[in-house]
């Protein structure tokens, strides 16, 4: 029990982090490495500005250019905005509704891992004889003709951390279904945990297409398979199905949870009840269901017919609708309100704005023939970036603002936020607002240099120039983060004052166990009911002080992880170099090894005594 | 339940909006003549395109009075159609297949925008009004060339 209050040598700290099955830690590693990959996709995004600054540059070749845009694409969908979101849910979801932990702690960390493993894999193509080529989308045929291995890179990279994504998604589906606190029902559950079990029921269903997509393309470059090679009979359209079944669907896994962190800003800053809870409850399951019936508004020009293209069209016009009601409903919580406009409620209110923006261009798109024009086009790339930057991005930052003292006691400068917030919204406008023009101008997607004199010179300057102002304002992020940590000043719970849900009633710092007796939920905003009532303490209970069970630390999703990096090895150079068999076989070796050793050893955990727990303060307040 | 006057209005005009506006995109749909998929349909050897007709003379031919077919075969990173010229008014209809990887077909300034994907043969009529000269281009991303696969297409007066 005591041994946490203890100072560690760095070996042991290591040790900690490597093994770690709490939810609270996890969610810090999750959080670190997506920022570690958002600074990747970042530095990514801004060659790719430089290069297309001015007409017919050469600061990038076409190969390389188009490698980093692929990357680009890929980083910050798969490693940087899905990690930090479930860096989040890890941090988030167990406090607010009541739980000691995630269902099962040990895959919690294997999904960690096999993310980690899975990134890092990818992007050693860097160093590895070349990036992935094919742009984030990844379409057969290209894909099938791409030299050297980056594409191997890509598959075998994005089939580890996919793994990993989909544990993660099956885990905070049973945590939510079974661990809520009592008297936390469905509709009493806070709006981020509500999207977050929605974007987890998508990954459920989301993922398994695209890891048969990834498999087919694993075989067909590795293994001599030919699904989508169309001189072998195969039909290189069904990877684009594959995809985009699973990929319309991950853009919502992105914007769930997004609008989940934004309910709960806007609760919590404007110190009003979530106006229309049901309505938005039921706008995020009707935006889940949609989400699986629109995959085919990527393809309008493969040559569907008329008919498809007029189905998948009107169900994505659908989609406008809960959408609609969402953003109403924010707009109502605002309205009247006690509003504070603190770092995280300036992100909010700037999100609503440029998420309509990104939600009108998509209803454009969404209407078939006018597709056909802008398919590909620049105003594509202005659309996404809209609804991906101005909706998932500014949540991340969001989050990141009013979560950092939930997460480490200690809060951000909010001077400081505000300063990235100003850069880095007034940069995003400046950077994809112009580009909307650049499409209507004909520009295409994915083009490493253009002709001077066509009139798109001056737009892509100004696009280049706001890139500039976006990677000022996550530069001083970086700085607020570091001068926050260097003082750390612990603020106890509730910093913000209005914090309406259990996650801000817990002592901070978070005891390793969460909550010493299990809450009582007494209505929605179980919290604030209790501030009303006077309660000093923020929580009734629902149990008397009792043991409890905790899980051990555990090496082994590290190890299991490890294995299928190393056997992605083998597969990688199979048929190329006489070590790949042996290399594949020892990687997946380790990976069955180590799943027979957690299956056959008994680990029961261990408990924390009722003695022990009344003396444990659980926090310095 | 009571609704406020403004409320009933608005919400009648929402649910009216929503029925009209999907019976014109259902009726538009099922009631167009051309029914099947504009690609997909007929396939063709990707190997053998040059051995096969019409991609065995690429180009524009006279089918009638009022129909011209323009045959083209993409590959990375042109695009093989010598010297595309049609009359303004007429029915132009392309008929395009890939011999590499998945391309496109873009006619700037038109509603001509169409996936070529190798195997298959991708269709599209169309009629131009205005005579002049237009850019073809294509914007399914193919590789390190993509950026410089272009054509013209020259639309003469009659």
């Amino acid at each position: 029990m005591s041994a946490i209050a203890q100072k560690k040598g760095f070996g042991s700290a290591l040790w900690d982090w490597l093994t770690t099955v709490d939810h609270k830690k996890i969610a810090i590693l999750y959080l670190a490495s997506g920022g570690f990959f958002f600074v990747v996709g970042g530095i990514e995004a801004m060659l790719i500005r430089i290069q297309l600054a001015v007409p017919d540059n050469s600061f990038l070749s076409a190969g390389l250019y188009n490698e980093i845009l692929t990357m680009h694409g890929t980083t910050m969908i798969f490693l940087a905005a899905m990690p930090i979101l479930f860096g989040y849910m890890n941090a988030v979801v167990p406090l607010q509704i009541g739980a000691r932990d995630v269902a099962f702690p040990f895959l919690n960390s294997l999904g960690f891992w096999l993310f980690f493993f899975g990134g890092i894999f990818l992007n050693l193509s860097w160093f590895m004889g070349g990036a992935p080529d094919a742009g984030w989308t990844s379409y057969a045929s290209l894909s099938l003709y791409s030299p050297g291995h980056g594409i191997d890179f890509y598959a075998l990279g994005l089939q580890i951390s996919g793994a990993g994504t989909y544990i993660a998604g099956i885990n905070f589906l049973v945590t939510i279904i079974n661990m809520r606190a009592p008297g936390m029902t469905y509709m009493r559950m806070p709006l981020f945990t509500w999207t977050t079990f929605v974007a987890s029921a998508l990954i459920l269903f989301a993922f398994p297409p695209l890891t048969i997509g990834l498999f087919f393309l694993i075989f067909d470059r590795m293994f001599g398979a030919n699904f989508f090679d169309h001189t072998m009979g195969g039909n290189t359209i069904i990877w684009e199905h594959l995809f985009w079944i699973f990929g319309h669907p991950e853009v919502y896994i992105l914007i769930l949870p997004a609008f989940g962190i934004f309910s709960e800003i806007f609760a919590i800053f404007s110190r009003k009840r979530l106006f229309g809870y049901s309505a938005m409850v039921f706008a995020t399951v009707l935006i889940g269901f949609l989400g699986f019936m629109v995959w085919a508004h990527h393809m309008f020009t493969v040559g569907l017919g008329p008919t498809a293209n007029a189905i998948f069209a009107v169900a994505t016009m659908a989609i406008a609708v809960p959408t609609g009601v969402k953003i109403f409903n924010w707009l109502l919580t605002i309205w009247g309100g006690s509003i504070k406009v603190t770092t995280p409620m300036l992100y909010a209110l700037g999100f609503i704005p440029s998420f309509v923006a990104g939600g009108v261009t998509g209803v454009m798109q969404a209407a078939a023939p006018l597709d056909y024009q802008l398919h590909d086009s620049y105003f594509i790339v202005a659309h996404f970036h809209y609804v991906i930057v101005g909706g998932v991005v500014l949540a991340i930052l969001a989050g990141l603002h009013l979560y950092w003292p939930l997460m480490f006691n200690t809060m951000l400068s909010e001077k400081l936020g505000k300063i990235t917030f100003w850069f880095f919204f007034l940069g995003f406008h400046a950077t994809f607002f112009i580009q909307h023009f650049l499409g209507l101008m004909g520009m295409p997607r994915r083009v490493y240099t253009f002709i001077e004199g066509q009139g798109w010179d001056l737009f892509n300057f100004i696009s280049s120039m706001g890139a500039i102002l976006m990677a000022i304002g996550v530069i001083v992020l970086v700085i607020n983060i570091v001068m926050t940590t260097v003082k750390n000043v612990p603020v106890g719970n509730d910093p913000w004052k209005d914090g309406r849900t259990l996650e801000w009633a817990i002592p901070q710092p978070v005891p390793f166990y969460n909550f010493k007796r299990t809450p009582l939920v007494r209505g929605l905003d179980t919290f604030w009911i209790e501030k009303q009532e006077g309660n000093k303490e923020g929580m009734s209970y629902a149990e008397p002080l009792s043991d409890i069970h905790m899980p051990n630390n555990s090496f082994i999703p590290f190890v299991m992880s490890l294995g299928l990096f190393i056997a992605a090895f083998g597969a990688l150079y199979n048929g190329e170099k006489a070590w790949a068999v042996p290399v594949l076989v020892i990687g997946l070796g380790i990976t069955l090894a180590s799943m027979a050793t957690r299956s056959l050893k008994d680990d029961h955990g261990y408990h924390i005594h009722k003695e022990d727990l009344m003396d444990h303060k659980g926090g310095n307040y | 339940m009571h609704l406020h006057k403004y409320e009933k209005i608005w919400m009648t005009f929402g649910i009216a909006a929503l029925v009209v506006f999907l019976s014109i995109v259902g009726v538009s749909a099922f009631s167009h003549e051309q029914h099947t998929p504009a690609g997909g349909i007929e396939t063709i050897d990707p190997e053998k395109v040059k051995e096969t007709a019409p991609f065995n003379e690429p180009g524009v031919k006279q089918l009638d009075e009022d129909t011209y077919q323009a045959t083209i075969v993409a590959m990375a990173f042109a695009y093989e159609a010598p010297e595309l010229k049609v009359p303004v008014g007429k029915e132009v209809i392309f008929k395009l297949t890939s011999t590499d990887v998945v391309h496109s077909f873009t006619i700037d300034n038109t509603n001509v925008n169409m996936m070529v994907v190798p195997g298959q043969v991708t269709t599209k009529s169309y009629t131009f009004k205005e005579p002049g000269k237009y850019l073809i281009l294509c914007n399914e991303y193919c590789g390190t060339g993509h950026h410089y696969m272009f054509a013209e297409i020259e639309v003469t007066e009659e």
